[in-house]
C-alpha cells in the first residue's frame, strides 16, 4: 500500500468518523436527556433537542471576554472536539476495526483521553474569569483523581490478556476480538466486575457529570469553565461533550462486551456491518444510561475535596483487589483458557 | 436581680422605672388578645431619654438575652422617633412580651450611639437607619450604604418629610409611560392610557389614584 | 488540594448580583484562598422597590394589597402582620372564625414555602431528582391555596379587621385530601433528605452558626432554631388562633439528639415544620368557631376608621422563614405616618458571614440557600433615578417588556 494511498485513506476514514462521531455523540446526549427527564417524572426535551441547542449554538455571536488571551480561547474547543474525535479512530465500533487500530493501543487511547480535559482547562484559564479559573483547578485535580483507577483498569486487562498467551494484548484490536470474559475463571470473573464498576464509576468524571461535575458546578461556579464561551465556541465544547461519551462508551464496550451479533449468527457481510453497529450503540446507550444518566439522577454533587478520597481511596482499592484477583486467578489453574 | 426571676408584663416598666427614675418619660403596656381562647400577648412601650438608650439596654439584658428585631424611625417633623423593638423570654409558652424602648432624636442633633458593642446584629438596621433617616450612627463598625444604590444621591433621606425627603423629581410613573413611537405598531390595540395628573405634591391625604388603576401595564 | 497554587495573596470571587445559585439578587464577595473562604461581604438592595416609602403615601385599606406583594412566598405573613397592627391602633375586633381562616392560610403558605426551599437545596447539592420531586408535589397546596383564596401566589384575601373569604364546608374535603397526601409523604421525603449519603455528605458541620452567634446576630425563624434557640412566634406570642393550639417550637435536638447548628439541621427543621402544618391545619379546621369573617365589612366604613386611628403598635407574626415584623404608626390622617417592615430575611442575613467562613466554594449556595433568604422581603426602598452610568430607566425597561408581551400574545 502507497504512502498517498494510506494518507488518503485515513484522511477519509477521519471525515467518516468525525460524521458519525458528531451525529451519534449529540444522539447520545439528546437519549441521556429523556432518559433521565423521565425518571424525574417530567417529560424532558425532543430527542432531537441537542442537534437543536448546536444549530443556535452556531448561529449565536462568539464572545470573546476583555481579559482573555484570545488565541488560546478560541484555540482550546478546537482542540477538545479534535482530540475527542482522534480517540475514535482507535476505538473498534461493532464489527467494524479500528481505522487506526495498527498505529495505538490502549495506552494512547487514555493519554488521548486526557486532551480534551485539558484542553478546557487551557480554556479556564485563557478565559481569565475567576469562576473559570476556579473551574480549570478543579478540573486538573478530578483528572489526576480518576486517572490513577482507570490505569488499574486498563493494565489489568491487558495483563490478564497477556497472561493467557495472546500476543500484543494492549492493542484494542486483541482486546476487542477475545472477550476477556472467555479468558477466566470464576476468580478472575468477580475481578473483572469490580473493574467494570470502576470504569463505570469513572465515566461520570470524564464527562464532567453529576457528582462529578464541580468543574462546571452550575449552581456553584455558573457553568465553571465554559463560564465565559458562548456561540460557535461553546458549540465546539458541547460537541467534543457528545464525542466523549461516545468515546467513553465505545471503551467500556470494547473492553468489557466485546461480542458481536455477526460472530453468533451467520449472516452476509452487508448485513452484518449495520446490524453489528446497531448492536454496538445499544451497548454504548445501555452503558451510559447506567454509568452517567442513573447515577446523575440518583445522586447530589461531591465537593471537590470529596473527588479525591472517592477516587483515590476507594476505588482504587477496589480496582487493586480486582487486579489482585485476576492475578490469582492466573495463579490457581482453571478452565476456561481458551482464546 | 436573678436571672431566673420572670418579670410580669406589668413588672417590666416598673423595673425601667425604679432603675432610671425621671429620664423614663412615659411607659405602656397594651394587651392584645386573638382566636377563640383570647389568650393576651403584651407590648410594652417605654420612652426614654436618648442617653439612657444604651444603660436601659443593659438593664433589659439582664433579664434575658433580648432578640433584637429592628429599629424603626419615624420623622415627626422636629424630631425622629427610633424605636429599638426587642423582645424577652422567648421559649416560654405564652410568655414572650415585646419592649419597645423609643427615643427622641431631634434634627438639630441627628446623632445616636451605635448598640452593636452589645448586639452585633444591629448594625444591618443600623446602616439602614443612616441612609433613610440620615440619623449618624456614633461608633458604627461599618459604615457603608446597605440597601440604597451606589448611584443614588447623597443628602436625600427618603424617609424624611422634610426638604431632605425624596423630590418629585425622583419619583417614577411608571402607568404614564406610552410606547416608543418609532416601532411598528403592536398587533393588539392600543389601550387608552388612564389620564391621571401627576399631582404637585405627594400629599398622602385624599389621593385618588388607587395602584390598581393602573391597568396599562395588565398583560 | 488545589489550596496551594503558589498564589500568595487571596483572590476575589464575586458572586451575584445575579448567579445560578441566587434565586434572587444580592451581590456577595468573596476572598478565597484556593478553594477556601477566607473572608465574605455582601451588598444586599439589588431589588429595591419603595414600599414602605409607597405605603406612607397609600392608606391601610390599598397597603394590604401592596404588602401581598411584598414577597412571593410569605406574602401573607406580612399582610396579616400588617393588617394585625393596623388593627391594635383602630381597635377593630377580629372575629375568631377569621383568626381561624388566617391561620390555615399562613400554615398553607408555611408548607408551601418549606416544599419550595427544599427543592432550592437540593438544586443548590446538584441534585435536581429531588427538586422536581418537591415542586411536584408542593403543586397540590398551590392547587389548595387557589381553591381558598383564588390564587397562587399574592392571595389578596387578609383585609384589615378580617379575611375576604370564607372556607365552606365543600372545601374541607380538598384540604383534607391535601393533608394527608402530605402526611404520608413525609416519612418519604425525610428519608430522602437525611439518609441520602450525598447529602449528609453535603450538609453535615457544613456552615455551623453556634447558639451564641445566632442569638448575637438576631437570628429568627428556622435558621436560629436549627441553632438551638427555641423562639418561635406561634408557641411564644400568642396571635390569630395560635393561642388556642398547643404548638411547641421545633427543635433538631428532638429528632436528631443533638444541635449543631449545621445545614443539616436547618434542613430538619424545616421538613418536620411541614408535617407539624399538617397538624395545625387539622386542627384548625375541626375547631373552627362559626360567625363573621370579617369585624367591618364595608371598605368605605373600615377606611373611615382607620382615618379616625391615632397611635403606634406592632403586628408579628411567625413567616415560614421566622418573625415578620411591622411597626406602624397613625395619625389620624389616612396614611400611616410611619411604617416599618421588617421581613424575616432582614434579621437572617448577617448569620452568613460566620456560616460561611473558612468554607469551601462548593458549600457557598447550600449555605447561602440554608438560611433560606427572601431578598425581595428584606430590599426595600428606592427610588431609581439614572445617571450618566448609561442605566436603563424603569420607563424603557417597562416599555420594551409591555411590547414584548404584546408580541407574545398577538
Amino acid at each position: 500500500m502507497s504512502t498517498a494511498l494510506t494518507a488518503a485513506m485515513i484522511i477519509g476514514w477521519t471525515v467518516v468518523i468525525s460524521v458519525y462521531g458528531i451525529l451519534v455523540g449529540l444522539f447520545l446526549l439528546g437519549i441521556d436527556r429523556k432518559l433521565a427527564a423521565h425518571m424525574q417524572a417530567r417529560i424532558g426535551p425532543p430527542l432531537r433537542q441537542p442537534f437543536r441547542d448546536v444549530r443556535k449554538l452556531l448561529i449565536k455571536e462568539s464572545v470573546i471576554p476583555a481579559n482573555a488571551i484570545p488565541w488560546m480561547f478560541n484555540l482550546a474547543p478546537i482542540m477538545a472536539l479534535a482530540s475527542s474525535l482522534v480517540i475514535l479512530l482507535y476505538l473498534p465500533a461493532g464489527s467494524v476495526m479500528p481505522p487506526l487500530g495498527s498505529y495505538g493501543d490502549l495506552i494512547l487511547v487514555m493519554y488521548l483521553l486526557t486532551v480534551p480535559a485539558l484542553a478546557l482547562v487551557a480554556g479556564g484559564f485563557a478565559s481569565g474569569s475567576p469562576y473559570a479559573t476556579v473551574g480549570a483547578q478543579r478540573e486538573m485535580v478530578t483528572m489526576i483523581a480518576y486517572e490513577f483507577p482507570l490505569a488499574i483498569v486498563v493494565v489489568a486487562v491487558a495483563w490478564r490478556l497477556g497472561a493467557a498467551g495472546l500476543a500484543e494484548p494492549f492493542t484494542l484490536t486483541t482486546i476487542a476480538s477475545n472477550p476477556i470474559w472467555s479468558v477466566v475463571g470464576p476468580l478472575g470473573i468477580l475481578g473483572i466486575l469490580l473493574l467494570l464498576f470502576i470504569s463505570a464509576a469513572i465515566t461520570p468524571a470524564e464527562l464532567s457529570r453529576i457528582p462529578f461535575d464541580t468543574q462546571e458546578a452550575e449552581t456553584e461556579l455558573a457553568g465553571g469553565l465554559l463560564v465565559e464561551y458562548s456561540g460557535r465556541n461553546l458549540a465546539m465544547f458541547y460537541l467534543s461533550q457528545g464525542v466523549k461519551s461516545l468515546v467513553m462508551g465505545a471503551l467500556v464496550v470494547a473492553i468489557f462486551f466485546p461480542w458481536n451479533i455477526s460472530t453468533f449468527v451467520a449472516m452476509p457481510a452487508t448485513v452484518a456491518l449495520p446490524v453489528d453497529l446497531l448492536f454496538f450503540l445499544a451497548k454504548v446507550i445501555l452503558v451510559l444510561f447506567f454509568s452517567v444518566t442513573l447515577v446523575r439522577v440518583a445522586m447530589a454533587r461531591f465537593r471537590i475535596s470529596q473527588v479525591i478520597p472517592v477516587y483515590w481511596t476507594y476505588l482504587s482499592v477496589i480496582g487493586l483487589v480486582g487486579l489482585l484477583l485476576l492475578m490469582a486467578d492466573t495463579v490457581i489453574p482453571l478452565a476456561g483458557v481458551g482464546a | 436581680m436573678s436571672p431566673d426571676t420572670v418579670l410580669t408584663a406589668e413588672q417590666v416598666p416598673e423595673y425601667f422605672r425604679e432603675r432610671f427614675g425621671a429620664g423614663v418619660k412615659e411607659t405602656r403596656v397594651t394587651e392584645r388578645r386573638e382566636g377563640a381562647k383570647r389568650n393576651p400577648n403584651f407590648n410594652i412601650w417605654i420612652d426614654l431619654d436618648r442617653e439612657l438608650l444604651k444603660p436601659a439596654i443593659l438593664a433589659l439584658m439582664e433579664l434575658d438575652y433580648p432578640h433584637l428585631a429592628v429599629i424603626s424611625g419615624t420623622d415627626l417633623g422636629e424630631e425622629i422617633r427610633m424605636i429599638y423593638h426587642f423582645s424577652i423570654y422567648y421559649g416560654k409558652k405564652h410568655g414572650e412580651y415585646t419592649v419597645s424602648l423609643a427615643v427622641h432624636v431631634p434634627k438639630t442633633d441627628l446623632s445616636i450611639p451605635t448598640i452593636s458593642d452589645l448586639i452585633p446584629g444591629a448594625v444591618f438596621t443600623e446602616r439602614e437607619k443612616q441612609e433613610f433617616l440620615g440619623i449618624r450612627v456614633v461608633g458604627i463598625p461599618d459604615n457603608r450604604r446597605l440597601f440604597l444604590p451606589e448611584d443614588f444621591p447623597e443628602g436625600v433621606y427618603p424617609w424624611r418629610k422634610d426638604e431632605t425627603g425624596v423630590p418629585d423629581s425622583m419619583v417614577k410613573d411608571l402607568y404614564m409611560s406610552q410606547r416608543p413611537t418609532d416601532r411598528p405598531a403592536p398587533p393588539a390595540g392600543e389601550k387608552e392610557l388612564c389620564e391621571i395628573e401627576p399631582k404637585a405634591e405627594p400629599a398622602p391625604a385624599s389621593s385618588p389614584e388607587q395602584p390598581t388603576e393602573q391597568k396599562e401595564v395588565k398583560e | 488540594m488545589s489550596g496551594n497554587e503558589g498564589k500568595k495573596a487571596p483572590y476575589v470571587v464575586p458572586i451575584g448580583p445575579t448567579h445560578p445559585a441566587l434565586k434572587e439578587p444580592v451581590m456577595f464577595t468573596f476572598k478565597m484562598e484556593g478553594e477556601s473562604i477566607k473572608d465574605v461581604d455582601f451588598a444586599p438592595g439589588q431589588t429595591h422597590r419603595g414600599i414602605e416609602w409607597m405605603g406612607m403615601r397609600r392608606n391601610p385599606v390599598q397597603i394590604v394589597h401592596l404588602t401581598d406583594r411584598i414577597c412571593g412566598i410569605c406574602g401573607v405573613h406580612h399582610t396579616l402582620a400588617f393588617a394585625r397592627a393596623v388593627e391594635q391602633i383602630a381597635e377593630i375586633e377580629v372575629p375568631p372564625r377569621a383568626d381561624y381562616i388566617r391561620t390555615i392560610l399562613a400554615e398553607f403558605e408555611r408548607i408551601q414555602s418549606h416544599l419550595l426551599w427544599a427543592g432550592v437545596a437540593a438544586h443548590e447539592l446538584g441534585f435536581d431528582s429531588l427538586l422536581h420531586l418537591t415542586w411536584r408535589v408542593r403543586e397540590q397546596s398551590m392547587d389548595v391555596i387557589e381553591n381558598l383564596t383564588g390564587n397562587r401566589v399574592n392571595y389578596g384575601i387578609v383585609q384589615v379587621g378580617g379575611v375576604r373569604r370564607d372556607i365552606v364546608p365543600d372545601q374541607h374535603k380538598i384540604i383534607e385530601d391535601c393533608l394527608s397526601t402530605y402526611e404520608g409523604l413525609l416519612g418519604k421525603l425525610l428519608d430522602l433528605f437525611l439518609h441520602d449519603r450525598s447529602i449528609t455528605l453535603r450538609c453535615r458541620d457544613r456552615g455551623v452558626l453556634s447558639r451564641q452567634q445566632a442569638l448575637e446576630l438576631c437570628t429568627v425563624g428556622p435558621t436560629a432554631r436549627a441553632s438551638g434557640v427555641n423562639a418561635d412566634l406561634r408557641q411564644d406570642y400568642p396571635y390569630c388562633a395560635y393561642g388556642d393550639l398547643d404548638i411547641t417550637a421545633v427543635l433538631p435536638d428532638q429528632h436528631m439528639g443533638e444541635t449543631r447548628g449545621d445545614v443539616y439541621d436547618r434542613i430538619v427543621v424545616r421538613l418536620i415544620e411541614v408535617g407539624q402544618s399538617c397538624g395545625i391545619v387539622r386542627q384548625c379546621l375541626d375547631q373552627m368557631p362559626s360567625g363573621p369573617i370579617t369585624g367591618e365589612e364595608k371598605l368605605a366604613k373600615l377606611l373611615a376608621i382607620c382615618k379616625k386611628a391615632r397611635g403606634e403598635a406592632i403586628g408579628r407574626v411567625e413567616a415560614p422563614r421566622g418573625e415578620c415584623f411591622h411597626y406602624v404608626r397613625m395619625n389620624g390622617k389616612e396614611s400611616p405616618e410611619g411604617w416599618k417592615v421588617k421581613a424575616s430575611s432582614y434579621s437572617n442575613l448577617m448569620s452568613w458571614i460566620p456560616m460561611l467562613r473558612g468554607e469551601q466554594i462548593a458549600d457557598i449556595p447550600i449555605i447561602v440557600a440554608s438560611i433560606d433568604p427572601c431578598l425581595s422581603c428584606t430590599d426595600r426602598v428606592a427610588v431609581v433615578k439614572d445617571n450618566s452610568r448609561q442605566i436603563m430607566t424603569k420607563e424603557e425597561l417597562h416599555r420594551l417588556s409591555v411590547e414584548k408581551t404584546r408580541r407574545l400574545s398577538s
